[in-house]
């Protein structure tokens, strides 16, 4: 069960337990924590339980509601978050929401009441359709620890030319005959994708499986001829 | 033509490198034009109970109505019909199984699915598994994830941008075998050649960025089985949190019903 510990001037004043969908704090007698604060709206801020989340808005407040320092309009809190409402901090304790975020095995839950939702005033209207992207934020493409590499033409057409691997794939060759170098956290690989002849490394054909590639290694597709490097 | 001939399909499936299970399901049908993915989950170990029934039992679905030679004058839906049914098929069966037996109690399974045929790709789903499409510059999820995640989005309560530092991601809201019926998503679009579809569940797209996923699509395009190999490679990469399944097809020429004086003797595909 998520949590509020409401403190001033690093005295604990109490804890709070989010067991409403809807928990509020402000001035007003009626909201779930009272703050008597000039600097605190009478209907400060509100947070609202959707499934594991607890989401943060603030309600138009005079003096703003701080997360970390930083003024928010609405926040996913994440554990140990310190909202701050006037010279009030309130913290927010929950294990659940952890940034990296457990994966836990997916579970069904059903679709909540928009209508309750839309009375409440929780919700804006419908928006379009958007595609979003989950991946986690914690999920950082390739947590690489070795230097960033890079090839440059040493024949071929492409001779002179330097490219930057630092995209976690970077296609070499031409549509017919062609090769990718990947990133990863090990290190870089090269792995043949199309034509009949295998890229070549160091004068030697690689097979079908991605090759790690060396500091000054020399490379074949096609007809361009490429050194890897490490910067 | 063949249809076998007009498309290229390759999948891949890892149990990931936290689980000891994989409790996703893969399955491709050449002949049928036909891929299913299925993410299951719950019961004790029955996840992949309910992913294999649903694959399974849509493939058979089809297999028996296709089989019979039906064509476009059977009805102007007729694949989405097809699919729809196959789909609540697979949900009825997995409800009961999942009912009548103590061991398979609160499994489920999320699908998606795709059929080509006539030139046309037929998308089925329910929960959150994907389907994305890489159509010469543009890059689309052509699937709204039935999850609680993606309606806080809709709905505006977060940002596209906020859903990374959700916890919702892990919820679905719909799935099959957890009611008696299933609403079923289904969409028909006209497939082109050089297209590339991807099916996925999320142990890819919570573990891979869209725009890497794009990347991939991108750079491998003409060796497919590569791609999908790739693609599990990089969700380990970044962690493999999940179980991670992968099907890929690119469409390498048309695939009309009827092509030809010989084909509208002798029925579909020959």
């Amino acid at each position: 069960m998520a949590k509020l510990v409401l403190s001033m001037n690093g005295s604990v004043l109490g804890n709070y337990f989010l067991e409403k969908e809807r928990f509020s704090f402000g001035r007003k007698p009626t909201c779930d924590i009272q703050i008597n604060d000039q600097g605190v709206s009478k209907e400060h801020a509100v947070i609202l339980t959707v499934g594991n989340d607890q989401i943060l808005e603030d309600l138009g407040s005079t003096n703003g509601t701080l997360v970390n320092g930083e003024k928010v309009q609405r926040h996913i809190l994440q554990n140990g978050d310190v909202i701050e409402v006037g010279r009030y901090k309130l913290r927010f304790v929950n294990a659940k929401a952890m940034p990296d975020m457990d994966f836990d095995k997916t579970l069904m839950i059903p679709a909540f009441d928009r209508t309750k939702l839309k009375q409440e005033g929780a919700v804006k209207d419908e928006a379009d359709t958007q595609s979003i992207t989950t991946a986690a934020a914690n999920a950082r493409n390739v947590k690489t620890i070795f230097p960033l590499g890079a090839v440059r033409g040493i024949g071929g057409e492409n001779t002179g030319r330097e490219i930057d691997l630092s995209r976690s794939i970077t296609a070499l060759g031409k549509p017919d005959n062609s090769a990718i170098i990947t990133r990863r956290p090990v290190g870089y690989f090269i792995t043949h994708v199309v034509g009949k002849k295998h890229p070549i490394v160091n004068g030697k054909a690689i097979g079908d499986d991605p090759y790690p590639l060396d500091n000054l290694d020399q490379i074949e597709v096609g007809v361009d001829k490429l050194q890897f490097y490490l910067k | 033509m063949k249809l076998k001939n007009a498309l290229t399909i390759a999948s891949a499936t890892d149990a990931g490198l936290v689980r000891n299970f994989n409790e996703d399901s893969v399955s491709t049908n050449e002949e049928l034009g036909l891929v299913v993915l299925a993410d299951g989950m719950g019961g004790y170990k029955a996840g992949d109970v309910a992913s294999g029934m649903a694959t399974m039992i849509i493939g058979n679905e089809l297999k028996e109505h296709l089989g019979k030679g039906l064509d476009k004058s059977n009805g102007v839906d007729l694949e989405t019909e097809l699919l729809r049914t196959a789909i609540t098929r697979a949900n009825q069966a997995i409800y009961h199984a999942a009912h009548n037996k103590t061991q398979f109690q609160g499994m489920g399974t999320t699908v998606v699915a795709t059929l080509f045929r006539d030139n046309v790709v037929t998308i089925a789903h329910a929960g959150d598994s994907r389907l994305y499409r890489l159509r010469g510059e543009k890059f689309d999820q052509l699937t709204v994830d039935h999850s609680l995640l993606q309606e806080q989005v809709q709905l505006g309560l977060i940002s596209a941008e906020d859903a990374r530092v959700s916890h919702n991601r892990n919820l679905v809201t719909r799935a099959l075998g957890v009611t008696q019926t299933i609403a079923v998503d289904v969409r028909q679009e006209r497939a082109q050649v050089g297209d590339i579809y991807l099916l996925c569940s999320d142990g890819l797209n919570d573990m891979v960025d869209d725009a890497d996923i794009e990347l991939a699509m991108r750079s491998i395009k003409e060796n497919i089985p590569l791609l999908v190999r790739q693609l599990v490679m990089m969700a380990n990469d970044n962690g493999g949190h999940d179980n991670i399944s992968v099907a890929a097809i690119k469409v390498e020429k048309p695939f009309p019903l009827r092509s030809g004086f010989f084909a509208r003797w002798f029925g579909a595909y020959v």
